[in-house]
């Protein structure tokens, strides 16, 4: 397995920038998601590793071999590149069985008939479709499809994994469930895998580090939890779920010990502390990022946190596996996320808290 | 395991391979030399099949003389079609088109919605024999129903006359109702294979949905479904009438002797009918026939512009169909009956005709195998079955060659120049076989001397391609577009070069599509006549054309035997499609 590295990488079309210098080094055995709303060039700058379209600007090299480098008009064509992919239609081709369909890379770079069998039937036993490797494969359901394209993405042990929204065609619960065993191959396997989608929650669950991406640009790099917590600007703090964004006003700014600077800010009608990536003047104007499932509702005046707000519940939506609470107050309408066995009547004077490592203060 | 290919980062020499064009383009050829080299022959090939002979066409209208000879320029050609005689022929032209296309799509409308949505038992087989039809050669069925209801001895005729007692004929074929008769059997299940995946792909929830706003069932089938195939009808409709005013053959055989004259047939009178071929008022004519086509075309594009076809969605839907009850038997019997009066009457008439000695007398006495005999043992007419063979076998191979690469240039590539070549590949939409045939006699004349083209076999099999062109990049774009890009760019990253992934993912996907239209494309030769007529010579003749000049000499009953045997030859080639080649598809 090898490593990725995508340097200053940009792809014009005409005049529209898709992807704008984009720079990335995706580790060998790392699992990196590549993650932004549609036409934010994420599938642009895949297919530009997968050599499927060139690079208008920058260099990509797999491992230690440079496969594209616009400057010097270098372009190594896919079939060269050795790698893995699965497509979101899963590209199964309709006229040849699962076997077939799998045994494609090895068939294609003549690999003697016993070691094709071998490395197939591993492969297929790898996604649990073994039993499959005689059916036509139009026959096979949306979930076998795609075990059988990972099968054929990883049967020529490719230097790297590419894999287009694989999931977005299943179902939710088949999603679900085909992710983590993924996962589980994927680390069991140390494959680099480079991976695009959407999904927020399918991003998290599977990376080893997130890449979230908006208008051909990279917005931030890190691990699932970090991008989540502790997003650097307030366009991918709104990306992840629907979190409260207050503004507010620096008071006071001091190192917290860690690597973290604790702010004390004051927004319309409330203050509080919360955290921040850097040191912040006094007076500088913030977004405090709180998420719902951190904020707490408790009775009116009785304050249990290092902030609160005071307010009244305007609107509450049973979800099943928790309550939706809406609480009016001065500065604007907090969603709150409680159990689902919370009882809370719509129109009854509440206080909303929140711990001071739930909230996130990121500059305007 | 390293690839020659990958450098170290520091060490991208100079070397490196520089390739041109853009990015998709050049992930998915090879180099672009060899690819300029390719575009430039077929655009030879293509400018030779339509462009050439359609600018000798404007040459000879304003030439004047025959093909090959001495002359001199002048618009005599466009000031003798300038006559109120020609106004009558047009108006015949397209009042016949217009006439038969009304009554097809209906009728065809009709067929489809039994064949698509109701229940009618053995639709699959009703399907079958109701576009069968469409693959006889039409000089067949014209031939056959010129004894058929032939006013003196015509079985119909005569059996009427038994029936009644009378001495009136009950129909007579030559005349306007006969020409639009005959015209109408190859329109319905034309516009039948037209129309029938349309309604078929209809997604029944559409309805559904009207049913459940309080619509009653004829008035979902007025507002929603018929307004749902409008498109699919407006360009029906189009396509049938400009196929009315390029059909020879009804006119040919049951307008002359009637006194009726259309455009093909005047201009097919004017060559080989005067005692001088008149070659400048038959270019000219052709010229403003091409003329005409071309402004009907452009007519059918504006109707249709931003008009979606797509009811079809591509899904599988099941369609809703409708339980007709007992009606379900008068459904099935039309369809019975259709297929009774267009192929089971003509075949039975050239059965009939060929084991009789004289066309019209059928008495026991006067059985006889004396035709089968003479056919067979008639030289020529093995000529023309080798020759219909080759060209067919060669003509349909080649054409679906040219337009599969046609279509997949115009539709997976983003070359320069795939524009230039689809359109140059279009242009013999617009013309009639008649016209195609004279702008290639002034094409293959106005070569120069070492190309002995003009009079062989090689000159009906060019104008075949050239006809067939349009109709075999259609099918192929069809298949092209359907499968997904994805499965030519997964097969380049799983390390196949743009060679294999053509050959194993392309070629392997899209030969069913490339199969039917060979088929189609077969048929097409078989039963050209128009161009066929204008192109022979002694020693090329095909089996269409040793059929006329068979019946001009009056031989009905030899000409009873060929038909037989090329009937023969239609059922077994469709048979075989069907049962082979859908086989290969539904296991895809």
């Amino acid at each position: 397995m090898a490593s990725v590295t995508l340097e200053n990488v940009s792809r014009m079309y005409g005049a529209i920038t898709a992807v704008d210098n984009v720079n990335l080094k995706i580790k060998s055995g790392e699992f990196v998601t590549l993650l932004g709303p549609s036409g934010c060039g994420k599938t642009t700058t895949l297919r530009m590793v997968a050599g499927l379209e060139k690079n208008t600007g920058g260099r990509i090299a797999i491992g230690d071999n440079v496969v594209s480098d616009s400057d010097k008009g270098y372009f190594v064509p896919s079939e060269r590149r050795r790698l893995g992919m699965v497509f979101q239609s899963y590209a199964i081709w309709p006229h040849m069985t699962v076997f077939d369909n799998v045994a494609y890379p090895l068939r294609i770079r003549r690999r003697p008939d016993t070691e094709v069998r071998d490395r197939v039937m591993n492969a297929l036993r790898l996604v649990e479709m073994e039993q499959y490797a005689e059916r036509p494969s139009p026959a096979l359901s949306g979930g076998q499809q795609q075990r059988v394209a990972i099968a054929r993405a990883l049967v020529f042990e490719p230097e790297v994994l590419l894999l287009d929204e694989p999931l977005s065609n299943l179902d939710a619960r088949l999603r679900t469930q085909m992710g983590d065993d993924f996962r589980a191959l994927q680390q069991r396997l140390k494959i680099t895998a480079l991976y695009v989608t959407h999904d927020q929650a399918e991003a998290m669950a599977l990376s080893d580090r997130v890449v979230v991406m908006h208008g051909g640009k990279i917005l931030q790099v890190g691990a699932p939890e970090e991008i989540y917590r502790r997003p650097e600007n307030r366009q991918v703090a709104a990306f992840f779920g629907t979190p409260n964004l207050l503004n507010a006003t620096v008071k006071d700014c001091r190192p917290n010990g860690g690597q973290y600077f604790k702010l004390s800010v004051e927004g319309q009608g409330w203050s509080g502390d919360c955290h921040a990536a850097t040191e912040m003047p006094k007076g500088a104007d913030v977004t405090v990022m709180v998420r719902p499932e951190n904020l707490h509702v408790r009775d009116a005046g009785q304050v249990n946190g290092d902030l609160s707000w005071s307010g009244e519940v305007s609107q509450a939506i049973f979800r099943g596996s928790h309550r939706s609470i809406m609480v009016k107050t001065p500065a604007q309408t907090l969603h709150v996320e409680a159990s689902s066995l919370s009882n809370v009547d719509i129109g009854r004077p509440v206080t909303v808290a929140a711990p001071v490592e739930a909230a996130w203060a990121v500059r305007n | 395991m390293t690839i020659i290919h990958n450098r170290p980062l520091d060490d991208i020499a100079e070397t490196a391979p520089t390739i041109a064009g853009n990015a998709f383009t050049r992930a998915f050829s090879g180099g672009s030399l060899w690819r300029l080299i390719g575009m430039l022959v077929l655009i030879l090939i293509l400018g030779f099949l339509t462009i050439y002979p359609l600018a000798m066409l404007l040459y000879g209208s304003l030439h004047s003389t025959p093909p090959g000879m001495a002359g001199e320029f002048n618009l005599n050609g466009y000031r003798s079609i300038m006559t109120t005689q020609n106004l009558i022929v047009l108006a015949n032209t397209i009042g016949i088109s217009l006439a038969k296309t009304i009554p097809s799509l209906t009728i065809a409308v009709f067929l489809a919605w039994i064949v698509a949505r109701t229940d009618t038992p053995f639709r699959g087989t009703l399907e079958v024999l109701i576009t069968l039809p469409f693959f006889i050669p039409p000089i067949l069925t014209a031939m056959a129903w010129g004894m058929l209801a032939n006013p003196q001895v015509g079985v119909i005729n005569m059996v009427w006359r038994w029936l009644t007692g009378g001495t009136d004929p009950l129909v007579n074929i030559y005349s306007y109702g006969g020409v639009i008769w005959h015209m109408c059997q190859y329109s319905i299940p034309f516009l039948f294979l037209f129309m029938v995946d349309a309604f078929r792909a209809m997604d029944p929830s559409l309805e559904e949905s009207s049913r459940m706003c309080g619509a009653s069932r004829w008035t979902t089938f007025r507002k929603i479904t018929l307004l749902l195939m409008l498109p699919v009808l407006t360009s029906s409709f189009m396509l049938s009438f400009i196929k009315g005013i390029e059909t020879f053959e009804s006119a040919l055989f049951f307008g002359l002797p009637a006194g009726i004259k259309v455009i093909t047939t005047d201009i097919y009178e004017s060559i080989n009918h005067r005692a001088t071929p008149d070659y400048q008022y038959a270019t000219s004519l052709s010229f403003a026939i091409m003329g005409l086509m071309f402004l009907l075309v452009i007519w059918q594009w504006w109707m249709l512009r931003g008009k979606s076809f797509q009811t079809v969605t591509g899904k599988g839907f099941r369609p809703s169909v409708m339980e007709l009850g007992p009606w379900r038997w008068v459904t099935f019997a039309f369809c019975v009956l259709f297929f009774f009066i267009t192929v089971v009457l003509p075949i039975g008439q050239l059965m009939l005709g060929s084991f009789f000695r004289f066309f019209g007398f059928y008495t026991y006495d006067m059985l006889t195998l004396e035709h089968y005999r003479a056919v067979f043992a008639n030289s020529e007419f093995w000529r023309a079955v080798r020759n219909t063979m080759v060209l067919g076998l060669l003509g349909a191979t080649a054409t679906m060659a040219l337009g599969a690469v046609v279509a997949y240039i115009s539709v997976r590539t983003r070359w320069r120049g795939r524009n230039l070549i689809d359109s140059m590949a279009w242009l013999p939409w617009m013309m009639p076989g008649m016209v195609l045939g004279v702008g290639f006699l002034w094409a293959f004349a106005m070569l120069p001397g070492p190309i002995p083209i003009y009079g062989t076999i090689w000159a009906l099999l060019l104008a075949y391609i050239a006809l067939g062109t349009p109709v075999s990049v259609r099918v192929m774009t069809g298949a092209y577009h359907q499968l997904s890009y994805d499965l030519e760019e997964c097969s380049r990253v799983h390390g196949a070069t743009w060679a294999q992934t053509m050959w194993r993912i392309m070629v392997a996907l899209a030969w069913p599509a490339f199969a039917v239209g060979w088929v189609l494309t077969f048929f097409g030769i078989m039963r050209e006549l128009s161009a066929s007529i204008l192109l022979y010579s002694v020693g090329s003749e095909t089996l269409a054309v040793v059929l006329m000049k068979l019946w001009a000499n009056g031989n009905a009953e030899q000409v009873s035997v060929i038909g037989l045997m090329m009937m023969l030859l239609v059922i077994v080639f469709r048979w075989v499609q069907l049962s082979f080649i859908k086989a290969r598809i539904s296991k895809l």
